[in-house]
């Protein structure tokens, strides 16, 4: 006999409770990117909610900027873009291209060596991103390196990797031993038995890792605030300058196509860990 | 006429300051099935990871052939390994697991493809070289992962406690076919277990390890026939290990009793008798037996018996019949004087 107070399938007491959490959770989460969109159509000049009318200007708008050379600012959003997504590609390659190896070392040491090595890769986690933007950025001003697009991309490193880590380091939890022995035993040299059995079975989570560190360095705006220059600007901080000079609903036209990625990459992702990885 | 194919000398293991093997010799001969049988924590699985190449020896020395491997990197030792957990490899399907080997070797495909097939009818599983791993039964799994050792054409072939996942009857047809696989590519075998049913169903050499060290190696009749010590003895079967004593005309006493069973050391001297349960038989008696039966058991085929005498509780079986004892009953004990082995205490 089922207990009524449970949540059943027909729903117990409890369900009104959880109806309405969750209405509320979504409401919280969503409304922005629901606010975004909506204005994102308005006809108006200016931002403001709700939108008297509708139109499709402002994605012409962004069309044209893209386009067209704007000589008004001195940093384009091509520009922006570009250096974002290089930025982005970057941070991909060089957090994996730690991350493997290093929870490759960290899975088959010892217990202990893990666990501190884990926290000290998630400290950047628990730093307030103000602080980490201003130490970053003493240290590029007192080192005084022309440094180029690394000035954005190393503090970016620092802030995904722990999250490529935990990707890599659950990826590496299911992969025993005996596998690798398995393969050795068959011929391979320890080189080759990583390469034919350990890295194939951690794919998918060196795969969520790439796409975790493409969205957050594609979005970071707090470190990259302190650290973009003149010809160094990522298009976060491209977005927040046009809006803050001007307050026409073109940077939110632009901001559906970001989420609009960013959904889709985070429904990837799902996909490729389904219950193989934690994001978090 | 035999040859030893594997010698291991005076080899020894200690982790930290735990001493896991010491001073192992063993020579294991061409195309022998070897068994090493021992409880856990005995060393048997370090001894066979040492001859696999993945543990390094503290000391001694592992030659193959004359030539001395103990140096050799484990992936160049040829040796076909099948391991507790199978360890399949998830992300291949059943012929890209057994031809692994022998892609490493450079093996033409159309070779790899009528190995993986022969291999796949000798252990009676054709068409499911397209399978992924995760498809199968535990049986079968054991069956991949025993052809995908073979097919490399393996020195030596190494099997770590291989069917202790299986359930009775499956191990039981198993071991039949393993022994029978072994004998058809004439392999050299060594297979660690701790099953001593399954070590003296498929040993040609038995090699007991306690504590690190060989307590025995023989054929598993003579293992069992003639254990080397009261560890062995109670270990292989299930003896009774009874405090004996040498009587004045240097035969065996037992339990007050002269066995007749005559004995090397001076009379007076202590000494303690393994005795095989189907070794004793009782005969029941009105009164002034030696034991009273305190528990009974018909299994079947055989019946077991615990009989307490003179402050020891003996374990028997024999032959179940209606005129049995049954508990309570006052027995007299009678040895089999060839089933008793004597040791020094």
């Amino acid at each position: 006999m089922r207990v009524g107070l449970l949540p059943t399938d027909r729903g117990g007491s409890y369900r009104f409770v959880i109806m309405l959490l969750a209405i509320l959770g979504i409401l919280v989460s969503a409304l922005p990117v629901v606010v975004v969109t909506i204005m994102s159509f308005s006809a108006a000049e200016t931002s403001g909610f709700p939108p008297e009318s509708y139109s499709l200007r402002w994605y012409g708008e962004v069309a044209r900027l893209f386009t067209n050379e704007d000589s008004s600012s001195a940093q384009s959003v091509v520009d922006s873009t570009v250096t974002s997504l290089v930025v982005a590609l970057i941070v991909m390659v060089i957090s994996t291209g730690v991350c493997i190896p290093l929870a490759y070392a960290l899975a088959r040491g010892e217990r202990r060596v893990r666990e501190g090595m884990e926290l000290l890769f998630t400290l950047p986690l628990v730093f307030p991103l103000v602080m980490l933007g201003i130490a970053f950025l003493l240290i590029a001003e007192s080192l005084k390196l022309e440094l180029g697009i690394w000035r954005i991309a190393i503090p970016h490193i620092a802030l995904v990797l722990p999250f490529v880590l935990r990707n890599c380091l659950s990826a590496m939890n299911g992969i025993s031993v005996e596998l690798e022995e398995a393969a050795i035993s068959l011929g391979a040299s320890p080189m080759r038995a990583i390469w034919d059995v350990v890295i194939p079975l951690m794919k998918a989570g060196i795969l969520a890792g790439l796409i975790f560190a493409l969205i957050i360095s594609f979005n970071e705006f707090t470190i990259t605030f302190f650290m973009y220059t003149i010809d160094v600007s990522t298009l976060p901080i491209w977005m927040y300058s046009r809006t803050v000079s001007s307050l026409d609903p073109s940077t939110l036209a632009l901001s559906v196509f970001i989420i609009a990625a960013d959904v889709l990459l985070i429904v990837l992702v799902d996909k490729l860990i389904a219950g193989k990885g934690n994001l978090f | 006429m035999s040859e030893t194919h594997l010698n291991i000398e005076g080899l020894s293991k200690s982790f930290d300051n735990v001493q896991a093997l010491s001073n192992i010799d063993l020579k294991v001969d061409r195309g022998a099935f070897v068994c090493l049988l021992g409880p856990s924590g005995c060393g048997k699985t370090t001894l066979l990871r040492i001859i696999a190449g993945f543990e390094r020896a503290t000391a001694g020395k592992l030659v193959l052939d004359g030539a001395d491997i103990t140096n050799l990197a484990p992936h160049k030792r040829g040796f076909g390994m099948v391991f507790q957990s199978l360890a399949l490899f998830p992300h291949m399907s059943v012929a890209e697991n057994i031809s692994y080997g022998l892609k490493l070797r450079k093996t033409s495909r159309v070779e790899q493809k009528d190995r993986v097939e022969e291999l796949l009818n000798v252990v009676e599983l054709p068409h499911i070289a397209d399978r992924p791993v995760s498809a199968l039964s535990g049986g079968q799994r054991q069956r991949v992962a025993i052809a995908r050792a073979l097919a490399i054409r393996p020195k030596l072939f190494l099997l770590d406690e291989p069917l202790s996942a299986l359930d009775a009857k499956l191990r039981d047809n198993m071991q039949i076919e393993l022994r029978r696989l072994q004998q058809s590519f004439g392999v050299t075998t060594v297979l660690v277990t701790h099953d001593q049913t399954e070590a003296m169903m498929l040993a040609d050499e038995l090699v007991v390890l306690s504590d690190g060290v060989i307590q025995q190696a023989a054929p598993p009749s003579q293992v069992y026939r003639f254990p080397a010590n009261p560890f062995v003895a109670d270990f292989i079967g299930s003896a009774n290990i009874l405090p004996a004593v040498s009587t004045s005309q240097k035969t065996l006493g037992l339990l007050g009793m002269n066995t007749g069973i005559s004995v090397q050391q001076a009379p007076g001297i202590t000494l303690q008798a393994a005795v095989r349960s189907e070794a004793i038989s009782l005969r029941r008696v009105e009164s002034g037996g030696t034991g009273t039966i305190s528990f009974a058991r018909d299994l079947g085929p055989v019946t077991e018996w615990l009989v307490q005498a003179a402050g020891h509780e003996i374990r028997v079986r024999g032959a179940s019949s209606a005129a049995s004892p049954t508990v309570g009953d006052q027995v007299e004990l009678k040895f089999d004087q060839d089933r008793i082995s004597v040791f020094a205490s």
